[in-house]
C-alpha cells in the first residue's frame, strides 16, 4: 500500500529541491557569510520576559546542609530556550557530550540540547543522594540513586524532548532536547544565537521554551549567506 | 392495743400516723419536685456548656485537621513520579505523541497514593482543568475527561471547594502541581459530603453532625425527623436552637462555599442521663426520708395515743370492777392528759360522794317506808325488822352471798309495804276476818309490788314483796306458784314472816312459844313452807335454844338500828300469833 505514497512524496521533495536550489544559491552568494558553499548561518536574538528570580516550590529538605536557593543563583530564562531548525529528515552529526550537574538540588543547566547518539552525564555535586529518571517516550530510563561525586550517564538515541526528574526531589527537573541534526543552539545570556552551516534554503526556525512553547519563523537562507531572526517568547510572569 | 376500736372512728394512732406522714410526704414530694426541676435546669445548662465547649474544641481540631489535609494534599501532589509523569504527559501531548502509557503511569501512581491514604477520591487534572486520571472508591464520579475548576488564587495554596458531581456533593481540596514556577497540573482530593462522612465526623465530635448546603441537609448522622427540623430553621454559627421541641447546641465546624458542617448536640438527651442519675439519688434519698418520716410519725402517734390508751385501759378496768375508789394513774404522757386524769379523778370523787348520798337516801326511804308501815299497828311494830333479821339469818344459813343477803334484808324489810293500801279496820281487826276482808288482805303483795315498781333500786326486791305469800303446794297468792317456781328469797321471807307472826303477840292472841311455832312449821312443811328453808330454820340458834325472847334480842340491832321500835314482850302477846300474814289468815280461819 505504501509504495505509491512513497513515490509521490519523493517526487514532491525532489521537485521542491529543483525549484529552490537556484534561489538559495543566489541568496547565499549575496550574503557572503557562509562557511562553505551552500551553507549559511542563521543568527538572531531571543527575547523572553525574564523574571528576576526563580523560586523553589519547596524549601531545602536538609536544613543542616542548606542549599543555595535558586533565587540566589545567577540564572536566566534564556538558558532554557533552544533555537533549532525544523527538518523533516535527519542529518547525520557527531555525537556530543553534555553535562547536567546535580547541584544545590537543581539540575544545572536546566536544559541541554544534544544530537542523537550523544551522551549526557549527570554528576552529583550535592552532599545528598540524587536520582535521575525519565518517563519520556524519546528516552525512558532510571539511573538510580547515587551519592556525591558519583556520576551516571545516558546516551540519547531518539530525537525528542526528554524530561528528566529526580525521584528524591520532586522539584528538580531538567530537559534534554535531542535532535537528529546539528542545527540547534541555546542562546547566550544576551539572547543572541547563531546556527552556522545550515544548508541554504527555506527553513522553519523555532525557538522553544518549556512554558512558552514554540515560536516559529520561516527563513530563507542562501548559501554563504546569513539570515537574522528575532524571537520574542511570551513568557507571562505567572 | 387495748383500746377497743369502734367501727366508725379510726384509731388515734392511725389518724396521727396518717396526718403526720402525709404532711411529711407532701413536703418531701414538693422538695423532690423542686429539687429535680432545679437540678434538671442546672444539668441542662451544664450539659449545654459542656457540649458547646467540646464542640468548640472539636471545631478547632476539625479546622486544624482540614488544614492538615490541605497540607497533606500538597505533600501528595509532590510525589516525584506523579509530577514527572504529569509534566512529561504535557510535553509529549504537546509534541503530538501518544500519551496512553503516561496516563496509565499517572493512574497507577494515584492508586498507590490512594492505597496509602485511603481517600474517597484522588484526581489529577491537567493545566486546562481536564481530569487525566482518578483513583479511589468515588473515582467513578470523577472520570477522566471531565473538568474541575481551575480558578486558583495567586498564592498557589490549596483551595477548598464544594463540588456537585452527578447528584453527589463533594468537598474538594485542589492543589496546584508545580514544577519550579510552572503549574503543571492539579491534584484533587475529594470527599463526598454524605451521611457516612457526617457519621465519621460525628463519631469524633461526640455529637451529631449535619452537613447543610443552601438550606438543604445533604449529609447527616441524625434521624430523619431531626433532619427535616434542621431544614426548617437557620442554624446559628454557634449557639442553641430548638429543634423538634428539644434543645440543641449547634456549632459550625467548617464552611466552604455554600456548604457548612455543623455539630448538633441534644441537650435534652445528654441531660436525661445526668437527670436520671440525680433523680435516682433523689428517689433513694426520698425513699429513706419517707421511711424515717413513717418511723417518726409512728413514734409520734405512739407518743400521743399511748398514754390515752393507758388511760382508757385504767378507766375500762375501773368501770368493769365498779371500783371508783382508786385514783387514776398519771400517764406522764402529757400535761393535758394528766390534767384530764386529774379532772376525771375529781369527777370520780364527786360520783362516789353522790353515790354514797344516794345510798343514804335509799336507806332512809326504806326505813321511812318500813317505819310508816309498822307505825300503823302497835302489834306489828318491829315485825318488818324482825322478819328482815330472821331472813338474813336464814339466808346466811343457806349460804347466800353478801349482795344477796342485802337484797334479802331490804326485801324482807319491805315485804308488807303493800299493807299501806289495806284499810286500818281490816288490818287492826281483832276478831276473825270475813272472806271479803281476807280478800282485801290478800291484795297486799300485789299492792306492794305496785308501790315499789317505780323505784328502780328496789327492782331486786319486787319478787320478794310480790311473792312472799306463795306456797310450795300452789295454794298461795297472788299467783299460786308452785315449788321452785317461787324465788328462793320469797320462800325465805315467807317462812320468816310466818314464824315471826306466830311468835308475836296479837290483839286477838298471845305470842306462841317457839316450840309451838316450830311444831306448826314442821306440820305444814312442804305444803305451806319450803322444806329447805324450814330445815335451815330448825338449825337456827333461835330455834335450837328454844327461846322466843332470844329472837328479839338476837340481831335486832344489826344493820337497821334506825328501826327501833319498842318490842312487845312475848308474855303480853301470848295466845295471839296470827296477824295480817298470809298463813296466819289461813291459820286464823282454820282455828
Amino acid at each position: 500500500m505504501g509504495n505509491a505514497r512513497v513515490v509521490a512524496a519523493a517526487s514532491a521533495v525532489f521537485t521542491a529541491i529543483l525549484c529552490t536550489v537556484p534561489w538559495t544559491v543566489l541568496r547565499a552568494g549575496a550574503a557572503q557569510e557562509g562557511t562553505g558553499p551552500g551553507l549559511g548561518t542563521i543568527r538572531g536574538t531571543v527575547r523572553v520576559e525574564t523574571r528576576s528570580a526563580r523560586r523553589l516550590a519547596t524549601a531545602g529538605v536538609y536544613p543542616g546542609r542548606a542549599v543555595v536557593l535558586a533565587a540566589e543563583r545567577d540564572t536566566s530564562e534564556l538558558d532554557n530556550v533552544v533555537v533549532f531548525v525544523e527538518l523533516s529528515d535527519p542529518v547525520a552529526s557527531a555525537p556530543r557530550r553534555a553535562v547536567i550537574r546535580q547541584s544545590q538540588e537543581e539540575f544545572v543547566p536546566h536544559l541541554v540540547a544534544v544530537t542523537t547518539g550523544s551522551t549526557v552525564e549527570f554528576p552529583n555535586d550535592d552532599l545528598i543522594f540524587h536520582n535521575v529518571f525519565s518517563l519520556s517516550r524519546a528516552a525512558t530510563f532510571d539511573l538510580g540513586r547515587y551519592p556525591r561525586d558519583e556520576s551516571r550517564q545516558e546516551t540519547f538515541r531518539e530525537p525528542g524532548i526528554v524530561k528528566v526528574f529526580c525521584h528524591l526531589h520532586s522539584h528538580m527537573s531538567a530537559i534534554v532536547r535531542v535532535f537528529d541534526h546539528p542545527y540547534f543552539v541555546i542562546p547566550d545570556r544576551d539572547g543572541r544565537f547563531s546556527i552556522p552551516d545550515v544548508p541554504a534554503g527555506t527553513h522553519r526556525v523555532t525557538a522553544w521554551h518549556e512554558r512558552a512553547g514554540n515560536v516559529t519563523h520561516d527563513v530563507r537562507l542562501t548559501g554563504g549567506g546569513s539570515a537574522a531572526l528575532t524571537f520574542s517568547l511570551p513568557l507571562a510572569d505567572d | 392495743m387495748p383500746a377497743a376500736p369502734t367501727a366508725r372512728a379510726p384509731r388515734l394512732v392511725v389518724r396521727v400516723l396518717t396526718f403526720a406522714f402525709s404532711v411529711i410526704a407532701c413536703v418531701l414530694a414538693a422538695v423532690f419536685v423542686l429539687l429535680s426541676w432545679q437540678t434538671r435546669a442546672g444539668v441542662m445548662r451544664a450539659v449545654a456548656d459542656t457540649i458547646e465547649t467540646s464542640q468548640q474544641h472539636f471545631a478547632g481540631i476539625e479546622r486544624q485537621r482540614q488544614r492538615e489535609q490541605l497540607l497533606q494534599a500538597r505533600g501528595l501532589a509532590e510525589a516525584p513520579t506523579l509530577k514527572a509523569a504529569v509534566d512529561t504527559y504535557h510535553s509529549e501531548r504537546d509534541s503530538g505523541f501518544p500519551v496512553d502509557q503516561l496516563l496509565s503511569t499517572i493512574e497507577s501512581e494515584l492508586r498507590k497514593l490512594q492505597d496509602w491514604m485511603d481517600l474517597p477520591a484522588l484526581s489529577i487534572a491537567g493545566t486546562d482543568g481536564v481530569i487525566l486520571a482518578s483513583a479511589g472508591p468515588e473515582a467513578g464520579h470523577w472520570p477522566a475527561g471531565s473538568r474541575v475548576r481551575t480558578d486558583f488564587d495567586e498564592t498557589g495554596d490549596p483551595v477548598d471547594s464544594i463540588v456537585e458531581r452527578r447528584d453527589r456533593v463533594y468537598r474538594a481540596t485542589s492543589v496546584p502541581m508545580t514544577l519550579g514556577l510552572d503549574v503543571i497540573g492539579q491534584f484533587v482530593l475529594a470527599s463526598p459530603l454524605d451521611d457516612a462522612y457526617a457519621r465519621a465526623l460525628a463519631a469524633d465530635a461526640g455529637a451529631d453532625v449535619v452537613i447543610v448546603m443552601a438550606g438543604r441537609v445533604i449529609g447527616s448522622s441524625t434521624s430523619g425527623e431531626l433532619r427535616d427540623a434542621i431544614e426548617r430553621v437557620a442554624l446559628p454559627v454557634s449557639g442553641t436552637v430548638t429543634l423538634d421541641g428539644g434543645e440543641f447546641v449547634v456549632q459550625r465546624l467548617s464552611a466552604v462555599d455554600a456548604a457548612a458542617v455543623y455539630a448538633v448536640g441534644s441537650v435534652t438527651t445528654a441531660s436525661r442521663e445526668a437527670t436520671s442519675e440525680v433523680a435516682f439519688v433523689l428517689i433513694v434519698a426520698g425513699g429513706f426520708a419517707l421511711l424515717f418520716a413513717a418511723a417518726g410519725s409512728w413514734w409520734l402517734a405512739r407518743t400521743v395515743a399511748g398514754p390515752i390508751n393507758r388511760l382508757t385501759t385504767s378507766l375500762a378496768h375501773m368501770a368493769q370492777a365498779g371500783e371508783l375508789t382508786q385514783p387514776l394513774p398519771r400517764t406522764g404522757g402529757s400535761r393535758e392528759l394528766d390534767s384530764l386524769a386529774g379532772t376525771f379523778d375529781e369527777l370520780r370523787t364527786a360520783i362516789a360522794r353522790a353515790e354514797a348520798e344516794s345510798e343514804a337516801t335509799y336507806l332512809g326511804v326504806i326505813s321511812t317506808l318500813a317505819n310508816a308501815l309498822d307505825a300503823r299497828d302497835p302489834y306489828t311494830a318491829g315485825h318488818s325488822q324482825r322478819v328482815a333479821d330472821l331472813s338474813v339469818s336464814l339466808g346466811r344459813e343457806l349460804r347466800l352471798s353478801g349482795t344477796d343477803l342485802e337484797t334479802l334484808r331490804v326485801g324482807a324489810l319491805l315485804h308488807d309495804i303493800g299493807k299501806i293500801g289495806v284499810s286500818d279496820v281490816v288490818l287492826r281487826k281483832a276478831s276473825a276476818l270475813t272472806a271479803e276482808e281476807y280478800e282485801q288482805i290478800k291484795l297486799h303483795p300485789s299492792l306492794g309490788a305496785r308501790i315499789l315498781k317505780p323505784l328502780r333500786f328496789f327492782e331486786a326486791q319486787l319478787a320478794i314483796v310480790e311473792l312472799h305469800h306463795e306456797r310450795p303446794d300452789g295454794r298461795g297468792y297472788p299467783y299460786g306458784l308452785r315449788g321452785d317456781d317461787i324465788p328462793l328469797f320469797a320462800r325465805i321471807v315467807h317462812v320468816a314472816d310466818a314464824f315471826d307472826a306466830m311468835t308475836s303477840a296479837r290483839a286477838y292472841r298471845n305470842a306462841m312459844p317457839v316450840e309451838t311455832a316450830v311444831a306448826e312449821l314442821r306440820r305444814v312443811v312442804g305444803e305451806d313452807f319450803d322444806a329447805g328453808v324450814v330445815a335451815a330454820m330448825l338449825r337456827l340458834p333461835v330455834v335450837t335454844r328454844g327461846s322466843r325472847a332470844g329472837a328479839g334480842e338476837r340481831d335486832g340491832d344489826r344493820s337497821l338500828s334506825l328501826v327501833t321500835f319498842p318490842r312487845l314482850d312475848a308474855g303480853t302477846a301470848e295466845g295471839a300469833w296470827d296477824d295480817t300474814g298470809e298463813a296466819d289468815a289461813g291459820l286464823r280461819r282454820a282455828r
